[in-house]
This record gives C-alpha cells, structure tokens and sequence, in this order.
C-alpha cells in the first residue's frame, strides 16, 4: 500500500550503494529473462565496484538462490514460502520492497516479463522511485554511479535516455532477449541468505484458481522467425511457412491482416499492436514493411524479404532480398537446407560427440 | 448492489502520423490526429461487458488536456454511463509515479469504486506502469495483463496471460485489472448514443477537486527525466539480392550464421 503523497527522494543518496536484480523463477527455476538480467547486473556491479545482490522469490528455492550465485550475484535474499508458489502481485511487492529497504541498492533491474513488470511497477511506487520499462539499453556511469536507461521510444523511431537522479533505487525493466545470458560458473562466490516467510492465513488475498501452461511455441523467444503476410494469398501459404520453420528450428509469424482473417492466432502476429520478436533470423515473405509491422521485428540480426514487388517497403530494410513470388522461393528454400543436412549427416554421423 | 466500475484511458496520437524532426531530434507530434489509447478500448469493452452481465456504472476517467472531450463522448457513446477529464496544467510532464497519483486520487474521489479497468499499456509510451500504480495507491488488489473476468459476490475472476502460460486468479475487489491489447472486438458508438454523450458532456475536474496539491505532480515532481532523444540505432541492411535459381547463397548464409543445425 502507498499514500497518496507524491514521491520523495533520500536525503543522503551516497548510502545507497549496490546494484539489485531481481531473480524472476517459475515453478522455482530461474527464467532465462533473470539470467539475461543477472549478466547485466554484474557489468554494472562491477563497473561501480559494487555488489550484486540477487533477490529470489519461491516456494522451494534453496537450489534456486545458488544458481543466482553462479550466474553472477554476489549475495542472495531468497524468500520462501508455501504460499509463493506461482506469481502474487501483492505479496511478491512486500518482499521485494522489504529487501530494497533493507539493502539499499543504488540500481534495481527487474526482468521485463509480464509478472515482472507488474512487480516491478508497484515496487517502484512503494519505494517512491522512477522506473524506466522496456530498456534496450542499461547502463551505468562509473563515477556517478547514474543509471543510464535507453527505451525506444514513440512507434520505435527513437530512444529516450531516462535518468533517475535524485531518487533510489534507480530502476529499469528490458524485454527478455535484450541481454545476453552470462555464463554459468558453479566456482563463484558468494552468500545465500535464506528467509523463511510466514504467511498468515488469510494474509494473502490473490488465490491462483487454475494454471495453463502455453500451448505453441512463444514467438518472441524464438530464434528463427519465418513470417508471412497478405501475399501468401490463400490459407496454404502457412503450412508452406511452418515447413520451412520447422527446418530452421523457428516458428511461424504472420502480418497483422492475417491475424485478423483469423488464419493464425494472434500470438503469432508481429508489430504494433502485437509481439517484438528480435530472433537471429526474420524472413518477411508477401509482408509489404509498413512501419507498425517494422517495429515489431526492425531489430531482428538477419533480415530476408521475400517479395514479387522490388520496391516494397521491407526490401529496404532487408539484408537480403528475393524478388519472386514465396510460392517459388520457399519450396526452392525448403529443398537446399533439406539437401545441406542431409549431406552433414553423412559427415558428422560417424564422429563420437564429446559430451562434458 | 450495483458495481461501480472504473475505465481509465489515455488519448494519444496515432501512431502512423508520427515523425521524428530531423533537425532537433525530438518527436513532431503536431500533425498527429489522436485515437483511443488501443489497449484502453479493450478495457472499456470487457467493462461494458461486465456491466452487461452483472450490472453497474461505469465511469470513463482521464487525465489528459481537454482536446479529449470528443474520445471520451465517443466512449460514453459505446455504452459508458458517463465520463470524468481530469485536466490540469500542474500535470504536465508527469511521469508514471505522478500519473497514478492523480489518477488514483480521482477514483478516490469517485467513491467506492469495485472494479478499475486499464490497458496493458499505452502506445506512446508503452511503460505499462499505470495500471500497477494506480492499485498501489487505492490499496487494491492488481491482476494484470487480463483477457477476461467474472465476478462472483466480492471477487473478480480474471484471466491472466504471462510468459509461460495461462492462469486464472482470484481477487477481492476493489481490484485494478489491466486489459490486454486485442483481447476483445472493442464494439463502436451509435450514432443515437453518440448524439446522447454530446448532449450529456463531460465532467472535467482539476487536481484541487480531486485533492492533490499542484506540487504533487508534473514534471519536478517526477523521479525521471528524459535526459535526451536520439535516433534509433538501426543497422544499415545492404538488400543484397538474391534469385530463387542460386538460393544456395543464401541457404550458406544461414550456414556462416550457424541457423541450420545439424540433422540429428
Ligand atoms: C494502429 C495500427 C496498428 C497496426 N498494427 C499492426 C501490427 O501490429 N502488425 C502488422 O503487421 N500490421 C499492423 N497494422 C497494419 C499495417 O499498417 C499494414 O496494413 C499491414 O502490416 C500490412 O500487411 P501485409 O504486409 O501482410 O499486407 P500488404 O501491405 O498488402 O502487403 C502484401 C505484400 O505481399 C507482396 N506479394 C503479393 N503476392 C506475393 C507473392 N505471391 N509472393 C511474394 N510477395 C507477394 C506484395 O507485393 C506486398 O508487398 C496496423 C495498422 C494500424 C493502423
Ligand atoms: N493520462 C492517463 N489518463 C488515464 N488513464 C491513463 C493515463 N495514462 C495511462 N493510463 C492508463 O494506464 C494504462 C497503462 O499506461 P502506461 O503505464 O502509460 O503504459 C493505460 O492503458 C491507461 O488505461
């Protein structure tokens, strides 16, 4: 709960000292959005000459805590209860909020997922603190120890840099995929500080009814992402699409007209007014690239457009282009890749893979 | 006992008109017309949803200069019982934190409110961020990134989309829900309700009605700041063509890229 009183900053910001993450789990597991967050915690820790305090919220996360310790923090607050099982809004932001007061940490970055930000959106207000979302960028200046935070900005055509100067802790939130996930070392040190939680009956007022786990792939985790549009035509051209994602190992994405034709399910659609994906591979076949589909997929590190129209939008904006109809390139596609990995097999099947 | 819901929602510019000024590098929203924040159209039509299955009234509250007015008799033209603009030029600038504030301020002026519907986020800045913090303030309880609810006798029942799945969670109200974009086919105005919402205005208040001192909010009141705007960092892409007849150039691409994985 917070007053309705208008946010105001410590008096001396030099107590607040290190850099918080907080390590989102599920079903007592890290996410791969934690690590990626822990990575970035530890440059900027490290760059101030500061500690990495990691906080774990579970039900049963002794495990938990020590992987947050190998993936980079220097210490871990880890509360455990029962009750914290599954994502509670309200009392996710008593604990997280308890462990800021009491560590005092000059930066606190959460992962950008769902149930992160929702934590982390509260939290910043308990605090009486800014927070900047969806970060591309976080970083820190040596000396000052301020937060720097780039987001894209309006329609994804700009960043804003934000700072938080005068109040603590600075927070940030990036989109899972932003960072790099660190490498695991089980050599590190560090100290786990394990709490057990009491919950009073009654006390927590959010009751998970029923869990879903997500059927279908999530897009904007994948890889490869093979997208169509308008000029697939017909239906078809999806089954075509998921051929050839499936040879990649990606998933299928689609322009928001086919979502709306209800070809696909809108979990697939890109842009907008649907998901950022950011996947190593982009294949745009029959999209024409008008801005609300770009900014879901500009960002991407390899884009192919496949397109009957040399002029089309997305062509521009392409590192490589074919200029046909999809119904010609892909199968042609579909086939080369299915001949390259047949001939690996015949190359790679006889060695013995050496497995740590 | 009738429900007393709650929409707020953010008029903000279309996204398609927006353009960067290429000489001072900040946002030339000038020529914008303005829409309906999209995730908020979800929020009013699972709330007229909600009022059409267990009764109710719902208010349409926003806080944004009155150049609104007409989005907010568009709202009350698809089925809002009425619309309060919380308009002030103290709140220019606000960031998240005071946004909430006021924002929280006038449901709290409203009275006993059972139920607040936002959008996941708005469109132009996208933080998601409001939602959360108005529940903060109200001392409500918060589901977020919702695609549908019910209401059962002091609870709200409501579907939640993260990451890894879907869950349904149960609240006591008041409860804050944040609506998912598309969750739903936001239904328009008729011309007859429309006509009827122009007639029956807009209720505007300022932040001493709700009150909130003016140096609760705006700009120095705001823990961020946006420091500067700078281009979006995008790769220059070379568009190198390619002819489906020596596609195995391409198919060596993904190679070097390391995109096709060994059969096994
Ligand atoms: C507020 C708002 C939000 C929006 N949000 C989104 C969003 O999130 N995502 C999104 O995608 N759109 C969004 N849109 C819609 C967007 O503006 C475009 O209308 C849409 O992206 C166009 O889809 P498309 O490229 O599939 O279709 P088109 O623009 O019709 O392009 C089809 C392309 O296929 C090519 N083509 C035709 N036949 C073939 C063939 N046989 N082989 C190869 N190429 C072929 C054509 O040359 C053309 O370039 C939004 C619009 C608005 C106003
Ligand atoms: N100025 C505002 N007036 C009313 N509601 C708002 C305002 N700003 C944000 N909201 C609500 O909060 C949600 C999230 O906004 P944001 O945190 O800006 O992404 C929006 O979808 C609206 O429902």
């Amino acid at each position: 709960m917070a007053e309705l009183v208008k946010a105001t900053p410590p008096e001396d910001v030099s107590q607040w000292k290190d850099v918080m993450v907080y390590c989102e789990t599920f079903q007592n597991k890290l996410t791969k959005a934690a690590q990626e967050m822990i990575g970035r915690g530890r440059v900027m820790a490290d760059k101030t000459k500061t500690k990495l305090i990691g906080v774990v919220i579970g039900s049963d996360i002794s495990d938990t805590a020590k992987e947050a310790g190998y993936y980079g923090c220097d210490r871990v607050i880890a509360f455990q209860s029962s009750a914290f099982d599954m994502y509670k809004s309200r009392p996710f932001t008593d604990n997280l909020t308890a462990a800021v007061k009491e560590a005092k940490p000059n930066i606190l970055i959460v992962p950008g997922t769902h149930n992160g930000r929702d934590l982390a959106a509260r939290t910043a207000i308990r605090v009486q603190s800014g927070l900047t979302a969806d970060c591309m960028e976080i970083d820190v200046e040596e000396d000052t120890g301020i937060l720097i935070a780039r987001r894209p900005d309006y329609g994804d055509s700009t960043m804003s840099e934000i700072r938080c100067e005068k109040h603590r802790p600075q927070m940030a939130t990036s989109r899972p995929g932003t960072f790099e996930v660190p490498p695991r070392d089980d050599k590190r040190k560090f100290k786990v500080d394990l709490r057990e939680v009491k919950v009073k009956k009654g006390q927590i007022k959010e009751e998970i009814l029923s869990f879903k786990p997500r059927s279908g792939e999530d897009i904007s985790i994948a890889k490869v992402v093979v997208a169509g549009g308008l000029g697939m035509g017909k239906p078809e051209g999806l089954k075509l699409l998921e051929e050839l994602a499936n040879e990649l190992g990606g998933v299928v994405g689609v322009s928001r007209p086919i979502a709306d034709l209800g070809w696909i399910s809108r979990s697939h659609q890109v842009g907008q007014t649907g998901i950022t994906v950011r996947p190593n591979l982009y294949i745009a076949a029959g999209i024409s690239g008008k801005p609300q589909h770009m900014v879901g997929m500009a960002n991407s590190k390899l884009i192919v457009s496949i397109n009957t129209d040399p002029d089309a939008e997305m062509n521009k904006n392409a590192d490589y282009v074919i200029v046909d109809d999809l119904y010609n390139v892909i199968p042609a596609l579909i086939e080369e890749i299915r001949k390259r990995k047949g001939a690996e097999n015949v190359e790679v099947a006889p060695k013995k893979k050496k497995k740590a | 006992m009738a429900l007393e819901l709650v929409v707020i929602t953010k008029i903000v510019p279309d996204g398609s008109e927006v353009f960067i000024d290429p000489v001072n590098l900040t946002l030339n929203r000038s020529l914008a017309t303005n829409v309906i924040n999209p995730a908020d159209e979800n929020a009013l039509e699972l709330a007229l949803q909600v009022k059409a299955r267990y009764g109710g009234r719902i208010t349409v509250l926003s806080m944004t200069p009155p150049f609104a007015i007409p989005y907010l008799e568009e709202c009350v033209g698809r089925g809002a019982d009425r619309a309060i603009l919380l308009s002030d030029k103290a709140v220019a600038g606000s960031d998240t934190y005071p946004t909430s504030l006021a924002i929280a301020a006038a449901i709290k002026h409203i009275g006993k409110v059972d139920i607040v519907f936002a959008g996941e986020k708005t469109s132009d800045s996208s933080t998601g961020h409001v939602g959360p913090g108005v529940a903060e303030f109200l001392d409500a309880e918060l589901a977020s990134y919702v695609s549908s609810v019910e209401y059962d006798d002091g609870y709200v029942i409501a579907t939640r989309e993260f990451e890894e799945g879907t869950e349904v969670v149960r609240i006591p109200t008041p409860a804050v829900v944040t609506v998912l974009t598309n969750s739903n086919n936001p239904r328009k105005a008729s011309l007859r309700r429309k006509i009827d919402a122009i007639r029956q205005g807009v209720i505007v208040w300022d932040l001493k009605e709700v009150g909130l001192p003016p140096d609760a909010v705006g700009l120095r009141n705001s823990p961020t700041i946006v420091k500067r705007m700078i281009p979006f960092p995008r790769r220059d892409r070379k568009g190198e063509k390619i002819t489906t007849d020596n596609i195995a150039k391409l198919v060596d691409v993904f190679e070097q890229n390391k995109l096709i994985k060994g059969g096994e």
